[in-house]
């Protein structure tokens, strides 16, 4: 009773406030453009606006990124589904049936199963997260420490691993060359330099964002210009028949499983909506009885994916709350949203400031069912996107990466990062590589290299102390049998299950 | 499988190996010992290092003992190869192929070194460096156009990275229009009607989009005249 009050307080702060109502409207529709248009993100939205929510009060500036959040992960489905381009790495999975489905002229199906899935995997996750952030966060606190967030770390690797490239070593290969960049600039234990070679931009590390739009945007325009120049490119079907109830009811265990998923893989530290939507992908292949449609266009890839990611979502916002810890890059911000207000979002914010909690998962709650309204009439506009020819989008979309690359620390050498990561990308994919994999790699490398020294700090650089820890240990078993399952496919069976998806996720 | 793909298959693999021979080496530049941190900063890289080596080895065994399944016809030929590996790229995998586009990608990299080796200095107020830039970046956009012609593939590839390469000299406000040409003539676009009025479309939204509506400051360049059109772009904007 006390959280519905709560949720009509919260509610009520943020409707009777004319200012409050314009940034909600301002953060569901940016969010879903920024995520939806090629080549940018709802992080390079973000990026943008972070220096000004300096003019902006607390609770505006928390509930503007996290309506951002919920819409923009939503909107990064669409360019996923229609061009191949995930508008966020937890968008990579939904590519892997979402593009072929626009390939066989579905792609309004799969937009509308993006659309119905995303909302309500938000919108439940953001219920629990009501009803349940106290009592998760006090269990999260107790039972996950650096041991057991490196070993999910490790569990999520193996995962993306086994989905993500032509073979399973390809998988594994992709993985390490994003945990190798990861590695360059300042160790995270000592701070010595690693793989500068004296250049000062290096010292720094290899910002994410320029990396994510190289990897995925400028090395799909590239895959896209080579089809063109060689005359191997067909133009996208287009279609805007969204899917029955009946398809949808039909994969109702898929949308449960995915919401469950995506809201613990969510909650946890550092781990977010990418691990998430992998997960939830992965297991939705697992479980299906035609394992090898996936990858071909299967509406319940693209299902599995999304609601897992948007489930996420609301997962994400309890760790940040109650522990102020962020979960991914845009919850990163919202600690420098929260920062330049001189807050340090944790358990304090409860105590201090509850209106800005509430008006904050109200504004997340309605921001997920708005998906369902401006979603479809947003479909219905940006689904013409595939009537411009390629050789017009394409100069946009590059353009547009490089205002993205270029806005995030202001540095021209991030532009070219991102263009040479295209190039690297585009040679990688040609020969099977996953950049879905290496972009995992990459944002997981800092995570779980700083656990893996905290972990062994902890257990006084004891392995055999991972015996004491059932959780860290049943994550690392089944990180290990995930592992070992998918070398016995690559040696053993003719045809290993996770080549289907992955073969096609080379083209992510 | 073919003695080419076989081969291709111990390239891939000594590729790998040689990265990962360099980046260990690199290793002990860095292999300090932290007080608090029995494994030092080096631990970790090396330990990537050699699950690499092992994936590198791992993937060249099972190219060679599919290879083998294959000469005893156990895997179906669809299998070989996946789509993505084959379609449209039959013209662009060659050694030459390869090579020349080497030869494309070096061209931005040349236009960042040579003028200061030329010029002895990396400040960039210095005249003399910003002269020598120039003249490269003439030269260099000429050999492009050149060497373009034979390799369209390779150019797309490479015309970005050279308009990354100049953005900071240049700036983004002279730049863009070219490069949006650029592109659109590199993908066989040839009606100078529709070229001109989409990048002038392409052009006229970014720059509505982020310099007037989100004030992002973008890179107006250094060298002149390029600097001085930049700045009357933004002036007249905002």
């Amino acid at each position: 009773m006390e959280v519905l009050n709560n949720f009509l307080g919260g509610t009520v702060t943020l409707f009777s406030d004319p200012v409050g109502i314009l940034i909600f409207f301002g953060g569901v529709v940016g969010g879903m453009l920024f995520g939806a248009i090629p080549g940018v993100s709802m992080l390079t939205l973000a990026a943008i606006l972070l220096p000004f929510t300096a003019h902006l009060s607390p609770e505006h500036g928390i509930m503007l990124f996290s309506v951002i959040y919920c819409t923009g992960v939503y909107g990064g489905a669409i360019t996923a589904i229609l061009f191949n381009i995930p508008g966020a790495p937890e968008n990579a999975p939904t590519a892997f049936d979402g593009y072929p489905m626009t390939q066989k002229g579905q792609a309004g199906k799969a937009v509308g199963a993006a659309v119905m899935c995303s909302a309500i995997g938000g919108s439940v996750s953001c219920v629990i997260m009501m009803i349940a952030t106290a009592p998760i966060a006090d269990w999260a606190i107790s039972a996950f420490g650096p041991p057991e967030i490196f070993a999910l770390v490790f569990f999520g690797l193996a995962v993306a691993a086994s989905v993500g490239a032509k073979t399973f070593w390809k998988g594994w290969l992709s993985i390490l060359i994003g945990l190798m960049i990861a590695v360059v600039g300042l160790d995270p234990v000592g701070g010595i330099e690693r793989y500068d070679f004296d250049m000062p931009y290096l010292l720094a590390g290899i910002h994410f964002i320029p990396m994510i739009l190289g990897f995925f945007a400028v090395s799909e325009v590239f895959v896209q210009a080579e089809k063109k120049v060689t005359g191997a490119y067909k133009a996208p079907k287009l279609s805007v028949d969204f899917p029955s109830f009946r398809e949808l009811w039909a994969h109702k265990i898929a949308v449960v499983r995915s919401i469950i998923i995506g809201f613990f893989c969510g909650i946890l530290p550092g781990i977010g909506a990418t691990l998430a939507a992998f997960m939830g992908y992965n297991e939705a292949v697992r479980w299906s009885k035609d394992r090898m449609e996936f990858g071909k266009g299967k509406l319940e890839g693209v299902i599995s994916s999304e609601t897992a990611n948007n489930s996420a979502t609301g997962a994400a916002m309890i760790p940040l709350l109650a522990l102020g810890l962020p979960g991914g890059a845009l919850t990163a911000m919202m600690v420098g949203v929260f920062q330049m207000h001189d807050m340090e979002p944790g358990p304090l914010v409860f105590i201090n400031s509850p209106d800005l909690v509430w008006v904050v998962f109200a504004a997340m709650f309605f921001a997920n069912v708005s998906i369902i309204f401006i979603g479809f009439l947003e479909t219905k506009t940006i689904i013409n996107l595939l009537r411009i020819p390629f050789q017009f989008l394409a100069p946009m979309i590059l353009l547009l990466a490089t205002v993205g690359a270029y806005a995030v620390r202001g540095l021209p050498i991030d532009v070219l990062v991102m263009f040479i990561a295209g190039v690297g990308g585009f040679f990688l994919r040609r020969s099977g590589y996953s950049v879905a994999g290496i972009v995992l790699g990459l944002i997981l490398g800092k995570i779980g290299e700083q656990t893996f020294a905290q972990a062994m700090q902890m257990l006084h650089f004891e392995f055999s102390g991972y015996l004491e820890r059932p959780i860290a240990l049943g994550l690392l078993i089944a990180g290990f049998m995930t592992l070992l399952a998918s070398v016995y496919g690559a040696f053993f069976k003719t045809q290993p299950v996770a080549n289907k998806p992955a073969e096609e996720t080379a083209n992510t | 499988m073919s003695t080419k793909s076989a081969a291709s298959h111990y390239v891939e693999a000594a590729i790998w190996l040689i990265v990962v021979a360099f980046l260990f080496l690199q290793t002990f530049n860095f292999n300090q010992e932290i007080e608090i941190y029995r494994y030092g900063a080096s631990s970790w890289p090396r330990a990537i290092l050699l699950l690499m080596a092992v994936a590198a080895i791992g993937q060249l065994i099972f190219n060679r003992t599919r290879a083998s399944r294959y000469e005893m016809g156990e895997i179906a030929k669809a299998m070989d190869e996946s789509p993505e590996e084959s379609e449209g790229t039959n013209a662009n995998t060659g050694l030459k192929w390869y090579l020349h586009t080497a030869l494309l990608l070096a061209l931005p990299f040349v236009y960042i070194n040579l003028p200061k080796l030329l010029a002895g200095t990396n400040d960039v107020g210095s005249p003399e460096l910003n002269r020598y830039k120039l003249i490269v970046a003439a030269i260099v956009v000429v050999v492009f156009m050149l060497l373009a012609w034979r390799n369209r593939v390779g150019a797309v590839l490479t015309l970005p990275v050279l308009f990354a390469a100049m953005l900071q000299d240049l700036g983004f406000y002279a730049l863009a229009p070219a490069f949006i040409l650029g592109v659109m003539f590199l993908m066989g676009e040839r009606r100078a009607g529709w070229m001109g009025s989409v990048m002038l479309g392409i052009y006229g939204i970014l720059l509505l989009l982020f310099v007037v509506i989100l004030y992002v400051g973008l890179p107006t360049g250094y060298v002149r005249p390029f600097y001085d059109f930049g700045t009357w772009v933004v002036t007249v904007l905002q």
